[in-house]
């Protein structure tokens, strides 16, 4: 897959795109009525995420998920705030999910079309093209991700590293300025990964993953440990990295 | 569980002069075929027999002319192969052989007339149309967008639905549970509504059916349907 150099790319270009997090939490109401209130899932954080690339790291259940879904407005804080560019996710849900496109784990979930290039061309309803000018920029845009040769299969028949590119495909057609990716090399091989990584690194978009692949993290300047619903370190990978390793013991 | 879902009521890309249509004569087509099935028994029964049966060879011709695979057209009709024999059996006890084989030759033939409306139309243009025919009501609060979205994703929903009872049946054979009708049918329910929740999530963080904002820009006028 090749990074996109046309002129729609650049204009996708964040400028000066942030993110607040001011006493985000979330906690849940517990489905056991005999529980003691309700159940803490992310803990109030208090966050500017403004750095072109942002990793998220931690155990599985430590809350990393839940992070990411609060930047999209997939999930709204209980406690707190959270601001992408100024816009509330609470209040201006619509407007922060057309800044912030999201990518999940397993792409399956995310493709609504029966093939890639209506896929495509679904993400590109909302700008209300005309037929012919949205099936065209739709099959630009896989050709320039070196996805056209797929355009007319079955979802179902494209292999896993396929189906994320593709997914990633219909996220960008819509030129987020935030990119927000929850695990996608979680069911990628090893040269799908590479892939996804050179990908990544070549976006103007700003980027903020969690991820496993503690390679990938180190290839982001700043890298954020999750533990137990809350932030246990911010800052360079390297550090970072070493946090993790000593927090999983 | 999944790999069901490409099975039925996908699109298959082709050149036929169906794939080239316009959408608008298919469903008209489509209509003309539910009407002709529906109101021809009305005549009378050897006439309603009579016209459902050219109408079903009528069909079975758009299916070779369209350039179908034959089995796409088997696997219809058999999805709904218990339905139609309980119900001809149903009517050829209450009211014979002839007006039986009108019923189900007419469920038959709008069945496959909206399969080759539906294999031979990209889902694109199906929403472009749902959307167009919607577009009137507008000025009644209805919201043409989610509304088309909405039949396409039921349309996906069918062969995933479709999918989960044939896995759950094998997965309950696996296990000694043929039988065993909990086991045959709460997995598919509980497979449904995360898929269901699984996709809501996707079509949210996609901001699918997100209502306009300000200064977005109009629908531009549909060459398929004209005046849209």
């Amino acid at each position: 897959m090749k990074p996109r150099t046309d002129s729609a790319q650049d204009r996708g270009a964040p400028a000066g795109t942030s993110i607040v997090l001011a006493g985000a939490g979330v906690t849940i109401d517990p489905a056991d009525p005999a529980a003691a209130g309700p159940k803490t899932i992310l803990r109030p954080l208090d966050l500017e995420l403004s750095d072109r690339r942002i990793a998220v790291i931690g155990a599985n259940g430590s809350g990393k998920s839940t992070l990411l879904r609060l930047l999209n407005g997939l999930v709204l804080p209980s406690t707190g705030s959270v601001q992408v560019n100024g816009l509330d996710t609470s209040r201006d849900g619509a407007a922060v999910r057309r800044t912030v496109g999201f990518v999940f784990t397993d792409p399956i979930s995310q493709l609504v079309m029966p093939t890639p290039l209506e896929d495509v061309e679904l993400s590109l309803r909302r700008l209300r093209l005309p037929k012919r000018e949205r099936r065209r920029l739709a099959m630009e845009l896989l050709e320039s991700h070196g996805l056209a040769h797929l355009g007319s299969n079955s979802i179902y028949e494209l292999s896993g590293g396929e189906r994320q590119m593709v997914a990633l495909a219909t996220v960008l057609a819509v030129e987020p300025a935030i990119l927000v990716l929850d695990e996608p090399s979680t069911l990628l091989d090893l040269r799908n990964t590479r892939m996804l990584r050179e990908l990544l690194a070549g976006l103007p978009q700003q980027v903020i993953l969690s991820t496993h692949d503690l390679d990938l993290a180190a290839s982001c300047g700043r890298v954020l440990v999750v533990d137990d619903g809350g932030i246990a370190f911010d800052g360079p990978p390297a550090a970072a990295v070493d946090r993790y390793r000593a927090l999983a013991g | 569980m999944r790999g069901h879902a490409h099975l039925v009521a996908g699109y298959i890309p082709g050149r036929s002069p169906l794939h080239r249509w316009p959408l608008w004569l298919k469903a008209c087509l489509l209509l003309a075929t539910a009407v002709l099935c529906l109101a021809s028994p009305a005549v009378s029964v050897a006439a309603g027999a009579a016209i459902t049966t050219a109408v079903l060879l009528f069909v079975v011709a758009g299916h070779a002319l369209a350039g179908l695979p034959w089995a796409r057209l088997g696997r219809a009709v058999k999805l709904m192969w218990i339905f139609l024999v309980l119900i001809g059996a149903y009517q050829w006890w209450q009211h014979g052989g002839l007006v039986a084989w009108q019923v189900v030759g007419a469920i038959v033939a709008t069945v496959l007339a909206a399969n080759i409306l539906t294999a031979t139309t990209p889902v694109d243009e199906l929403l472009d149309g749902l959307a167009a025919v919607v577009r009137p009501l507008e000025r009644v609060g209805a919201d043409p967008e989610r509304f088309s979205l909405t039949v396409a994703l039921m349309l996906r929903s069918i062969p995933f639905v479709i999918g989960a009872f044939s896995d759950v049946r094998e997965a309950a054979r696996a296990r000694g549970l043929e039988r065993n009708l909990l086991a045959r049918s709460l997995p598919v329910v509980i497979a449904t509504v995360g898929y269901a929740r699984a996709t809501g999530e996707a079509l949210s963080a996609r901001g699918l059916g997100d209502p306009d904002l300000p200064g977005d820009p109009g629908f531009p006028e549909d060459p398929d349907f004209p005046g849209s």
